[in-house]
């Protein structure tokens, strides 16, 4: 369960980014952050991972206070959550199965285990062809693929995706999506900020849209406002 | 964590150090140079040490009796030195073995000497008095001419003295060198290893996303400043190792020739210093790039 008590973030150079925001997100639910730039979806995602701090309020993720954290129990929290960027990310000088297997190799996994599960993955991302390929040799849509293998080898229970589709074509969008949904109905509780209106109407989840920093909607089965 | 992971690590810094290869460079020969001008000032403060010591075992008084000192009064006079601070021994030569001393340093012109037995004998009697530390040379020197029936006083003051002041000032300076060239040497790592990170601070960052720690982030940086760190020292020693047997063979040579000064200058032969260099380069070259390339990480960890 993911629950934001009251989370006001004002940034360094005075701009509110988030304030009083509260929402609670069950384990395996599927949620939606939408709204326009600067509306402060990425300011929760980032909060989510740890990267930044709220000014005031407070941050649950599984029973855990993210503010109480240390910051050395910080990577081992953030093994627990997969995550996708708008620009992919993913290492240049290695090839498409040590992408994935590299997140495996930071948690130690065992190398049996390594060399199951990333052909795994890379069968269930469509990519089992292209393992020797090197990330600037795919599309932008193989590429973010990539990305959700290793968002997922390691068994998230919470899947982040920053504007995943943002770089991508429609019908590119759309696979991508797809295997947000699989991984969701496994379980996974997903967490995605966007702004694509189709990809938002068409999967009917719970959509939280924000405005300038203030959460405006929260509906079940939403669509997405232009004009909220 | 698992030796697998550290042979990824090892991999990885070695992979840095030996990949970027100007900078790499750049800082292997600051490294190398800042040690070898350390070994320079080390090896002149070991010698110098030595010598102080050799002079330290054969520093000693010379007190000359008068002419008509009594048995009791030289036994006297021996006991009363004996007890002084800093005296190791006190020797008495009396005035015939001092002649049978000179006429065994004239060798050949002994006959000069001739006629000048017994109590025509014209050298007083004397003592040598053995010091433990230079220090003391000047203070028993002048507690033995305030000594009654004592006619004069010998003790190479210049020598011991200078030679101290001369250890003691080689000494602040070297480290005084050490210290700086050891931070100018950690500043380039430190500079070569920012730009390592630098150029892979979206691996970095993509890493801690991911749930890395910040040790499994920073080994591959600390084993590339290492790896650095001690190939400097390696060619620091492989410099300065020729370098002082080639002092050693021309400082010989020149014994040879002026066999006079053989037991003056005397340098420590290069098994009794290869030994203390190797440690004290190998140390500093090493804590040199591991720290140099631990501060230039920091900023970076912060995600």
């Amino acid at each position: 369960m993911i629950e934001f008590r009251d989370v006001e973030k004002v940034y360094s150079n005075g701009v509110k980014a988030l304030s009083n925001a509260s929402f609670t997100i069950q384990n395996g639910e599927f949620v939606f952050f939408v709204g326009e730039s600067g509306a402060g979806k990425s300011t929760i995602i980032k909060l989510l991972l740890k990267e930044i701090e709220p000014t005031s309020g407070d941050i649950i993720v599984g029973g855990q206070s993210l503010s109480d954290m240390k910051r050395s129990e910080i990577p081992y929290y953030r093994r627990g959550l997969g995550v996708v960027f708008q620009d992919f990310r993913l290492l240049s000088d290695r090839n498409i199965y040590d992408n994935v297997a590299f997140a495996m190799e930071i948690v130690e996994a065992p190398r049996k285990e390594i060399r199951r599960k990333v052909p795994m993955l890379l069968g269930m991302v469509g990519l089992s062809s292209k393992a020797k390929c090197y990330p600037n040799e795919l599309s932008g849509g193989e590429q973010q693929r990539v990305a959700l293998a290793r968002a997922l080898v390691n068994n998230p229970s919470i899947l982040i995706a920053d504007e995943p589709s943002g770089n991508l074509d429609p019908a590119t969008a759309e696979e991508i999506m797809e295997i947000i949904e699989m991984a969701n109905r496994r379980g996974t509780t997903v967490i995605m900020a966007t702004h694509a209106k189709d990809i938002v109407d068409s999967m009917e989840k719970r959509v939280i849209t924000l405005k300038n920093g203030v959460i405006v909607r929260d509906e079940e089965k939403g669509g997405y406002f232009n004009e909220a | 964590m698992k030796l697998r992971t550290w042979k990824s690590f090892f991999k990885q810094g070695f992979k840095n150090a030996f990949g970027n290869k100007t900078m790499s460079v750049a800082s292997i020969v600051a490294i190398a140079a800042a040690l070898c001008v350390l070994g320079v000032v080390m090896l002149i403060v070991l010698n110098l040490n030595y010598l102080m010591d050799d002079l330290e075992a054969k520093s000693e008084v010379t007190v000359f009796l008068d002419k008509d000192v009594s048995y009791s009064d030289i036994k006297a006079i021996e006991s009363k030195m004996e007890k002084w601070d800093g005296v190791r021994e006190v020797e008495f030569v009396s005035k015939s073995s001092a002649l049978a001393k000179w006429r065994e340093e004239l060798d050949d012109k002994a006959y000069l000497l001739d006629g000048y037995d017994g109590d025509k004998n014209p050298l007083p009697h004397s003592f040598i008095i053995g010091i433990e530390k230079p220090e003391y040379t000047e203070d028993i020197a002048s507690k033995a001419k305030l000594l009654p029936q004592v006619m004069k006083v010998n003790y190479s003051k210049e020598v011991a003295e200078s030679i101290g002041k001369v250890v003691h000032s080689v000494r602040l300076v070297g480290a005084a060198v050490v210290i700086i060239l050891a931070i100018i040497a950690a500043i380039i790592i430190h500079n070569t290893v920012r730009l390592t990170v630098y150029s892979r601070r979206r691996e970095i960052n993509i890493m801690k996303y991911i749930g890395a720690t910040d040790w499994y982030i920073r080994w591959p940086f600390i084993i590339e400043g290492f790896t650095i760190g001690i190939t400097g020292s390696l060619i620091a020693i492989a410099i300065i190792t020729p370098l002082y047997q080639y002092v050693l063979n021309k400082l010989a040579g020149q014994h040879l020739a002026e066999g006079f000064f053989v037991n003056i200058f005397r340098l420590l032969p290069l098994g009794d210093v290869i030994y203390n260099i190797l440690f004290v380069f190998i140390l500093v070259g090493v804590s040199v790039g591991v720290i140099g390339s631990g501060m230039s990480i920091r900023k970076h960890l912060k995600v």
